[in-house]
Parts: C-alpha cells; sequence; structure tokens
C-alpha cells in the first residue's frame, strides 16, 4: 500500500513536471504578456522596465527554473496583470467554483441515478422510454443553449430566480460561501441546475445499463428466491453492484467540473475559477495559468487515488485479490 | 400419509417467445405434471433443454418475461401458486419453499459478506432479531458442516472455496425451516469430492428438518444414490416416472433407455458405448488416403512416443494496488510416457495442473523446469521455425470449450481448414472437398462445411474442432476435457467417434478430464493429479481396481455411483 502511494506521488510529480513545460513554453509561443499589460501612452522604455520588473527579459529557461524554484517552495508567482500572489487569487475563487461543483454533482447522482435504475428495472415501459428521449436530449444539446433557456424561464418570466452573480456570502473556516445563506443558494440555484443536467442524463444512463447487467446475475435471482423484500434487493444487492462503475466516471466528472466549468461561470457570471482561467488566458498571465493547471493536474490524480480506494472498499474481490 | 401432496403439478405448460411478435414459441415445458410428497426427495433428470430448471422456477415464481406461464397449475399445500403477486410470492419464498442454485459462487452476492447474507434471509422469513439471528446464522452454518462458522460470516463469498459457499447456500435455505426445497443442479459446480459431502449434508438436513427436495440434475450418478422417484424429461416433455431403481436400470422408454446407456460406468470399462441407432460413417471419398498416409520420418522402431521427464511450471503474477508479486506453482515434477497407439489419461479436480501440462507439451505454455522428449526430440531444443511447424504438425488439440475454440465470422470448412492454407499445406481447390470430407468422417454432413459455427449444437462444433485436428495428419493429439460442456448422451457418441478414429488413423491420446468415468471409458493408462504433482499412475485397471494412492480412492469412493442399465 505505502510503495503504492509512493509510486502514485512519484508519476504525479512527472506529470505536474510536464504540465508545466507544456504550459510555460506553449504560452510563451502565443503572445507577449508585456503588449498585453502596456496600453498606448507606454513608452519602449516603460516597457523595458516592465519587462524587468516581470523578470521577462531573462532567457525562457531561466525563468522556467526561476518559476518551477519558487513553487517548490510554495511561491506560485505572482499574477502579471493583478500584482498579487498566484495563490491568493485562486484561493479567493476556488470556493466558488468547488461549492457550485459539488451542488451540481449532488443532484446529478441524487436524480440520475434513481431514474437510471428505475429505467433499468423497468426497461421496456412508457416512463422508462420518456426518461430515456429526455436524458438523450439533455445529453446532446448544447450546455450554453441549456444555460440560455433556464435563464430565459426561470430568471425572465418566471423571476423566481437571480440570473447571474454570487449573491450575499458568509464566512466559514474564513472562506466566504453563497451556500449559507439563502440568497446565495438562490444564486447558485441556476448555474448548478445548468452544470447538473449533463451528469443526471450520464449518470442515468450509467445506472441503467448497470442495472440491466446486475438485474440478471444469478445472485439477484438467488436473493428473491431466499425471500427478502424487493426494495432491499435494489438497496443492497443491486445498489451495492452498479456503484463499482459509477464511481470511476463519477471521480472524473467532478473534477471536469472544477477544472472546466468555465462556460456556465461566464453566462452566469458566476465568480470562480473558471472565469480566472479564461481571463488570465486572454491577458497572458502566465503564472496564473501555470498555477492553475498544474493545481488542477494534481487534483485528478488525487481524484484516481480517491477512486481507487473507493473501488476497493466498494468490491471486496479487489481488497482481497491475490 | 397425508392425501394431499406437499406439491402438485398439474399439466403445466411455459413458453418462451421466438420471434418479437410472439406468434413462434418454444415450449420450455409441454404439459407436465409432478407431484411430491412431504419428506421425499424426487429426482428430475433430462439433458440440456429439457425443461428441468424452468419447473424450479415455476415453482417459485421466478418466471420472468418473456417466459409466459400458458396454462396448468401448481398447488402448494392445496394452495394454487399460479397467479400470485410477486408480494405473495416473497412471504412464500425462503419461508415455504427454498430454492437451491447450481453454482454457489454466482448465487452469492459479491459484494457483500457471508453475515450479511444469510442473515438477511433469517430477518426476511422469521420473527427473530439483531443479536439471535446472528447467533442462529452461526448456529445454520454449523449444522451445514461450515467450520469456524464465526469467522465465515465476516468473509466474502471469493474468500472461500465453492464447496463451501453451496454450504452457505443451504444454510440459507433453510433458516426457516421450509416444507420444500428445490435444488437446481446443487453439486454440477464442484469437484467430485466436494460434491458428495456437500450432497450428504444436504440430504443430512432435510432428513432432519423433515423437508422435500426436487433434486433436478443431468448426472444419474447423483439421482440413483439420493432420490426415492424420479422424473425424466425431454425438451419439455415429460418421458417417463416411477421408483428411481425401476426407471434408472429398467427403463420402459426408448429416450430413457439411450440415457441411461450413455452414462459412463466407473464400476467396468466398456469397448464402446452401446448406444441405439449409432449411424456408420460412410461417403469419404477422395481424401481418405491423404489422411491415412504416413509421415515420412518413421519411428516404429521406438515405441514411445512422448516422455516427459520431471517438469514443473511456475506462474508469476504481478503486483498490484494491495498484494505483491506472487509466485504460483502449478506442476511440480511430473513424470510420465506415452506409447504409440495408446490412450493416456490424466485425471484431477480443479486446480490440479493438467491442463498445464497438455499445454506445456504443446509448446503453448513455456516448460519452467524439466524436459518433454517428443519422437525422439526434446521440445526446449526447438527454437527454428520448421521444427516448430513440424511439432505443431504432429500434435493437435481438441479445446474443453466447443463455444470459444471456433472462429465465429467463418464458416466450419474454413475453420477446419485455413491452418493448413496458411502453412501451404493444402490448395484452396482441394481444401473445401478435403473439408467436406473431414465433415463425413466425425459424423456431420458434407453440404454443413459451409455453415457457420453458431447453426451447430455444442456437440457438432465439438466434431467441427475434431475434424480440425484431423486435418493435421497429427500422430497425438491432447483431448482437454473435450466433452464436459457437452450433454451425457452427447458425450457417449463423441467419445465413441474418438475411439473409433484412433483406430483408423492409429492416433495416440493425452486425454485430461475432471470425470473419472470418462477417463475409465477411454484410457488404457492413467495419472492421477493432485495440487500439481502426479500420485498414481498406473493401468487403467490397477488404478480403478486396485487404488494404492489414498487420495485415488477418496476419489472413487466419492463418485455417485450408477451401475448402469441392467441387462448388461
Amino acid at each position: 500500500m505505502i510503495k503504492y502511494i509512493l509510486k502514485r506521488l512519484w508519476h504525479s510529480g512527472i506529470l505536474a513536471i510536464v504540465m508545466s513545460l507544456i504550459v510555460f513554453f506553449g504560452l510563451y509561443v502565443v503572445g507577449d504578456p508585456v503588449e498585453m499589460l502596456s496600453d498606448d501612452e507606454f513608452t519602449e522604455q516603460d516597457k523595458i522596465e516592465l519587462a524587468i520588473e516581470l523578470g521577462l527579459d531573462k532567457p525562457l529557461y531561466e525563468q522556467y527554473f526561476t518559476y518551477t524554484g519558487g513553487m517548490l517552495q510554495g511561491d506560485f508567482g505572482t499574477s502579471f496583470v493583478y500584482n498579487r500572489p498566484v495563490l491568493d487569487l485562486i484561493m479567493e475563487r476556488l470556493p466558488a467554483t468547488l461549492e457550485i461543483s459539488l451542488l451540481a454533482m449532488i443532484i446529478g447522482l441524487g436524480i440520475g441515478i434513481p431514474l437510471g435504475i428505475f429505467s433499468g428495472i423497468k426497461n421496456n415501459s412508457r416512463a422508462s422510454k420518456i426518461i430515456s428521449f429526455f436524458t438523450t436530449v439533455g445529453y446532446s444539446t448544447p450546455n450554453f443553449w441549456q444555460a440560455i433557456i433556464l435563464i430565459m424561464v426561470f430568471a425572465v418570466f418566471l423571476q423566481w430566480l437571480p440570473a447571474s452573480g454570487r449573491g450575499l456570502t458568509n464566512s466559514m473556516f474564513g472562506i466566504e460561501w453563497a451556500w449559507l445563506s439563502l440568497n446565495g443558494l438562490q444564486h447558485m440555484a441556476l448555474p448548478a441546475i445548468n452544470l447538473a443536467i449533463y451528469k443526471i442524463c450520464m449518470q442515468q444512463r450509467l445506472a441503467k445499463s448497470g442495472t440491466q447487467e446486475i438485474l440478471y446475475q444469478e445472485y439477484m435471482t438467488f436473493a428473491r428466491a431466499k425471500g427478502i423484500t424487493r426494495n432491499r434487493i435494489i438497496r443492497r444487492h443491486l445498489l451495492r453492484n452498479i456503484l463499482i462503475p459509477i464511481v470511476t466516471i463519477t471521480g472524473l466528472e467532478v473534477g471536469g467540473l472544477i477544472a472546466f466549468s468555465t462556460v456556465t461561470e461566464t453566462i452566469f457570471s458566476w465568480p470562480g475559477i473558471g472565469k480566472l482561467l479564461l481571463d488570465s488566458i486572454h491577458m497572458i498571465d502566465r503564472p496564473v495559468v501555470v498555477a492553475y493547471l498544474i493545481l488542477i493536474t494534481l487534483m485528478f490524480v488525487f481524484i484516481n487515488f480517491v477512486v481507487d480506494v473507493m473501488y476497493a472498499f466498494l468490491d471486496p474481490r479487489i481488497r482481497h485479490q491475490k | 400419509m397425508n392425501n394431499t401432496p406437499l406439491l402438485k403439478i398439474n399439466n403445466l405448460t411455459v413458453t418462451y417467445p421466438l420471434n418479437s411478435e410472439g406468434s413462434d414459441v418454444l415450449k420450455a415445458l409441454d404439459n407436465t405434471s409432478l407431484k411430491v410428497n412431504s419428506g421425499q426427495i424426487i429426482g428430475i433428470v433430462g439433458e440440456s433443454g429439457a425443461g428441468k430448471s424452468t419447473i424450479g422456477k415455476a415453482i417459485l415464481g421466478l418466471l420472468d418475461p418473456p417466459a409466459k406461464l400458458v396454462s396448468g397449475e401448481i398447488r402448494f399445500l392445496g394452495n394454487s401458486l399460479v397467479g400470485l403477486s410477486e408480494a405473495q410470492f416473497e412471504s412464500l419464498r425462503g419461508n415455504q419453499i427454498g430454492y437451491i442454485y447450481q453454482n454457489p459462487m454466482t448465487a452469492l452476492n459479491p459484494v457483500l459478506t457471508i453475515g450479511e447474507q444469510v442473515i438477511e434471509a433469517i430477518l426476511a422469513n422469521t420473527t427473530m432479531t439483531g443479536k439471535e439471528a446472528y447467533n442462529y446464522a452461526i448456529q445454520l452454518l454449523e449444522r451445514a458442516d461450515v467450520s469456524f462458522a464465526k469467522d465465515r460470516l465476516q468473509k466474502y463469498p471469493h474468500q472461500l472455496s465453492g464447496g463451501l459457499c453451496q454450504r452457505i447456500v443451504f444454510a440459507i435455505a433453510i433458516a426457516a425451516k421450509p416444507k420444500l426445497i428445490v435444488a437446481d443442479e446443487p453439486t454440477t459446480a464442484l469437484d467430485v469430492t466436494v460434491q458428495s459431502s456437500v450432497l450428504q449434508t444436504l440430504i443430512k438436513l432435510s432428513q432432519e428438518e423433515g423437508i422435500a427436495i426436487i433434486l433436478i440434475t443431468h448426472d444419474i450418478g447423483v439421482v440413483s444414490e439420493t432420490c426415492d422417484y424420479v422424473y425424466v424429461l425431454r425438451n419439455g416433455k415429460h418421458i417417463e416416472q416411477g421408483e428411481t431403481v425401476q426407471v434408472l436400470e429398467k427403463p420402459m422408454q426408448e429416450y430413457t433407455r439411450s440415457l441411461m446407456a450413455s452414462v459412463p460406468l466407473i464400476e467396468k470399462r466398456l469397448h464402446r458405448f452401446a448406444l441405439p441407432n449409432e449411424g456408420k460413417i460412410e461417403g469419404i471419398s477422395s481424401h481418405l488416403g491423404y489422411l491415412q498416409e504416413e509421415r515420412k520420418e518413421d519411428f516404429s522402431s521406438n515405441k514411445t512416443i512422448l516422455k516427459v521427464t520431471n517438469i514443473s511450471k511456475t506462474f508469476y503474477t504481478p503486483s498490484t494496488l494491495f498484494k505483491p508479486k506472487d509466485a504460483f506453482q502449478a506442476v511440480k515434477n511430473v513424470s510420465f510416457s506415452v506409447n504409440r497407439g495408446e490412450t493416456v489419461g490424466i485425471v484431477g479436480e480443479s486446480g490440479s495442473g493438467k491442463s498445464t501440462i497438455g499445454r506445456m507439451i504443446l509448446g503453448l505454455e513455456d516448460i519452467t523446469e524439466g524436459n518433454v522428449i517428443y519422437k525422439g526430440k526434446d521440445i526446449n531444443s526447438i527454437i527454428n521455425s520448421e521444427d516448430r511447424l513440424a511439432h505443431y504438425l504432429s500434435i493437435q488439440c481438441i479445446f474443453q470449450d466447443p463455444y470459444s475454440s471456433l472462429n465465429p465470422r467463418m464458416t466450419a470448412g474454413e475453420n477446419i481448414t485455413y491452418g493448413l492454407k496458411i502453412h501451404k499445406l493444402i490448395d484452396s481447390k482441394n481444401a473445401k472437398s478435403l473439408a467436406q470430407d473431414l465433415m463425413v468422417l466425425v459424423g456431420l454432413q458434407r453440404q454443413d462445411a459451409d455453415k457457420l459455427p453458431q447453426s451447430f449444437s455444442g456437440g457438432e462444433r465439438q466434431r467441427i474442432g475434431i475434424a480440425r485436428a484431423l486435418g493435421y495428419r497429427p500422430d497425438f493429439i491432447f483431448c482437454d476435457e473435450p466433452t464436459s460442456a457437452l450433454d451425457v448422451s452427447v458425450q457417449a457418441n463423441l467419445l465413441n467417434l474418438l475411439k473409433d478414429l484412433q483406430e483408423q488413423f492409429s492416433l495416440t491420446l493425452l486425454f485430461v478430464s475432471h470425470d473419472l468415468a470418462v477417463i475409465r471409458q477411454m484410457c488404457d493408462r492413467v495419472i492421477v493429479m493432485k495440487d500439481g504433482e502426479a500420485l498414481e499412475n498406473g493401468s487403467n485397471e490397477n488404478i480403478f481396481e486396485q487404488p494404492k494412492h489414498a487420495y485415488t480412492r477418496s476419489l472413487l469412493d466419492a463418485m455417485p455411483k450408477f451401475q448402469g442399465l441392467a441387462q448388461y
């Protein structure tokens, strides 16, 4: 186990290095931050001073080593644009993304899995076909279009929910959260639902195919022959087995939500991390982009690890493998 | 005795639709009737597709769509079971009628502990709760002869052997002291030594509790040892019924008689199975000469064709998340030799390493240690492709599973000859007629060479596999459980065919099987294996009539005894 964790750490280290190289040099090719930051009134002298100030006058490899050297000591650099430590910027916005991603995932799992199990068991029923129709539509229409429809219906016509911003936030553990107040929750609702639509559809499909596979296993028939109730068969015998593939996908999906909810965050002006990434790429704010992507890489490695452990927890055959 | 039978089935018909409209149906059960008195053990025998399992499922209300109960009645203690709701069945299942599944490893849920699976049955069917149910679970396992019962409750199914799992399934079935247990092939998936003790446990439990048993099986030996009364089914139709001895030894019906004649006996060796209506093979034209032609090299001076000296095989499993790298010795220091034209059998239970030996001789597995000398040549020394080809042509294999050993995208004929064509041993013009000849040789139709494998039954596919092996004009055929996936009547036909072919083409056979009776009928000499070691090696008569090793004796004792038809 310890050997395995060490191996995982080693792999993630290599991944982080590769990632930093690609992003660092990739952004260098895209454009010159000095040009992006300077306005019309800047003289050549001003620009040179700015470059020296940002450390952009040195050779690229030297910039890379200075930057990564700092990162190893916990210093993720200073944003070119905001002139503030990158870590502060990210940590300021991460909670907003986290809370909305988790809410979306909870909605996705909470609605998707029961729908999937239902349509798996009642495979040929009309209800099951209707559910499958809607999940196919939900899965294949563009996310931004769904967002616009949501805004039109709930914010413009019905005026039940606000369409943009994060609303009131309250502090917990020194971090500002929106979900602690009703107003904040109302603001979260639309973007979270927007993100959740895809997840509901995906979970429904996963749970449905899982159910159909497990339902015809002999232990399901035997469980019925034992005389235990249908309810218990679904809760213990079925659910436990279909969760195994669902956990893998859900792990990756959570990562994807946190890292790449950029479109939704932009449409709903949600001050999350996705929006920060988009702005930073625009401005070639290299420290922010590099730090962000490395953190995301590490997050995926961590999620994969958690998925492996969950796997072993759910499936004793993996735990006791010979 | 009580006048109302415990269970009575009258003219039951169950169908499965064969097309989506349901206009064409398969009758899984066709007007079948059955009666069970309390405390009685009745057997239902028949080959695959006979409808045996369908009866069991119908009694418990486990027939799921598209299966349809068309007509007939099922009465349990006088009350009709036809058309009960799922909830009504729930209160009946486990409580009044227990069920035992064929394969204990798949009947238990792999992700739940044994304890949870036993206790949930107790909670559902008795008034016990909490600590009381837990203690009762331990008590049940002990009564089903599960050792370390308390520990086992903590375990998961994959951590226990098949035999233990089946005992746990028994414990679940008797939890609420039902009046009837439907046991669907309860010992088929188990090794023979485990089989008999597991079966004894089942009988003991039923006698203690006065539980009637419907024993569904294809194994005539098991029926002969355990049942009071037998029903014979074929294609959903009721063929014959009666007292066990009567039906098994003096059957009235033609089908029952041929079924009984197909059962390989352990008591005495017959030259061949006495099957009625066995067709003679005729009409092979052009290629018989080719097939019988001797190979150029002549080893007739040397009697020994294969000599195996101290071979071992070790498998390594790579390290995983939770376990380091591991080594497993499948074969330990085994030696034997095979003479030209004889049949040598390797018998052993699952995991004894018998197939691995064959795979090493074929060159499909590396030999970890030791030598295999085939036709005077050490197969470890084969390094160039010419020698390797000669080796593969001379040694062929018939595989266990007829469903996966043929390429489903090629016709039967192409399956038989594609290897020959690749090695340019035959041109495409002659390939077709050779394939057709081989089809006839193994008892199939000439024109069937153009059909795809899925249009053949399991037995027919295995014949195609034999035809494919014969096409190479081998001297030696390794038969890896060639009949274990087949019904007993199909098996008897196939074994007769193998014997005929062996005589006709002077083949040497290495025959691997877990079935002692099949080995008894087929082999001249026998090697008994256990856990990778060869425990005993001797002539057929010596091994079966005067076994020396204790393990061989225990294997023979464990075999369910069936005397065969009365006239023999």
